[in-house]
């Protein structure tokens, strides 16, 4: 459990000192980026309590969320259509789809543990 | 076999979740950190906005104080001026007055012309719409020809002219002492009316002149015509 949180603060660390512009016609990029990351990271929790996590599918999944994102992000740029917004939207459904999944299996085992309990003291 | 997978597949392998976690961090950090500094740059911009917003509310307030203490200043002198009238002075006083008719500090009422300036009608053989407009130098044609024909007071579209008034072509439209106008302009004059007709209607005159140049000259008498005072105008302004 400390790995990952260590890593994540020593990424936040890195990203608050990496002294690095992007140019502004890029940000739609980095925007997209960061959902995708994000998204993949609760599908990545979610599967992972389901029992069904499975370390290719959850890189492979990333890399062609990111590439399909940036395609339509791309696509967009050069068509004069935000079309990255289309992969944001996405994005940000799947992102509440899986965190409310979470809180159910949560709840669920939560529930579950506490009949156990209630079960084994009678 | 499929229990099997399942308790296989259960634990995260050590190796990804930290690095994903890695690069999703440096992700977060980073864009805050380029989205910020956007915010920072339109933070400065409506910041400077604002200040200048300040700078041009004050500039009025400062405009509106001097106004009053003008305002002031003229009641006294108005008072001044009862005295010496009441001082048998009144030759003086009589003069101060007509020298201010002349100046345009106080309105004008008397007879005069009204001559009003419009653009033709558009016309499709006509390649350049600047053969068929008004233009500043008509304007300042017809206001030189008045001057010279003995007007004692001129106003352009209601703006009255003074000694050092300026009328310049600003694209579409002119400026006459910082104010922009657009056509018609209806050109007032206080003057002997019978005069300025004649000097203007004259054979080859500036109606004729402005006529062949495509403009519309509409010159008409009036019995009484009221111009307003040069302080009127710039008091509305502020």
């Amino acid at each position: 459990m400390i790995l990952p949180i260590a890593s994540l603060l020593i990424g936040f660390v890195l990203g608050w000192l990496t002294d690095f512009q992007i140019p502004a016609a890029y940000e739609s990029y980095l925007f997209i980026t960061v959902l995708a990351a994000l998204d993949t990271l609760f599908g990545g929790i979610r599967s992972y309590l389901q029992r069904v996590y499975d370390d290719k599918m959850f890189l492979s999944g990333f890399l062609f969320n990111l590439l399909l994102a940036y395609l339509l992000t791309f696509l967009g740029i050069h068509l004069g259509i935000d079309l990255y917004l289309a992969a944001a939207f996405a994005f940000g459904v799947r992102l509440f789809q899986n965190v409310a999944a979470i809180r159910r299996l949560l709840l669920t085992k939560w529930t579950q543990s506490k009949n156990e309990f209630e079960r084994e003291n009678e | 076999m499929l229990e099997e997978k399942r308790k296989r597949s259960t634990p995260i392998r050590r190796g990804l979740l930290p690095i994903f976690l890695l690069v999703v961090g440096f992700l977060l950090a980073f864009s805050y950190k380029t989205f910020q500094s956007n915010d920072q740059e339109l933070l400065l911009t409506t910041w400077t906005e604002d200040r200048y917003r300040d700078q041009l509310l004050e500039e009025r307030e400062e405009t509106y104080e001097l106004y009053e203490q003008l305002n002031e200043r003229l009641t006294k002198v108005k008072a001044l001026e009862r005295q010496f009238d009441e001082a048998d002075e009144r030759a003086l006083v009589l003069k101060l007055n007509q020298l201010r008719l002349l100046a345009g500090d106080v309105e004008a009422i008397g007879e005069g012309v009204t001559v009003v300036l419009k653009d033709a009608q558009y016309d499709p053989v006509k390649q350049n719409p600047n053969d068929y407009i008004v233009h500043e130098s008509h304007v300042l044609k017809m206001v030189n020809e008045l001057k010279i024909a003995g007007a004692e007071g001129i106003a352009v579209n209601g703006q009255r002219l003074h000694a050092r008034s300026s009328i310049k072509c600003t694209g579409p439209v002119i400026t006459i002492d910082g104010q922009t106008y657009p056509a018609p302009f209806v050109v007032e004059a206080i003057g002997p009316a019978e005069t300025l007709m004649q000097a203007l209607e004259l054979t080859g005159g500036v109606v004729d002149q402005l006529s062949s140049d495509q403009i519309v000259v509409d010159v008409q008498r009036e019995k009484e015509l009221t111009l307003p005072s040069l302080r009127s105008i710039e008091a509305g302004e502020a």
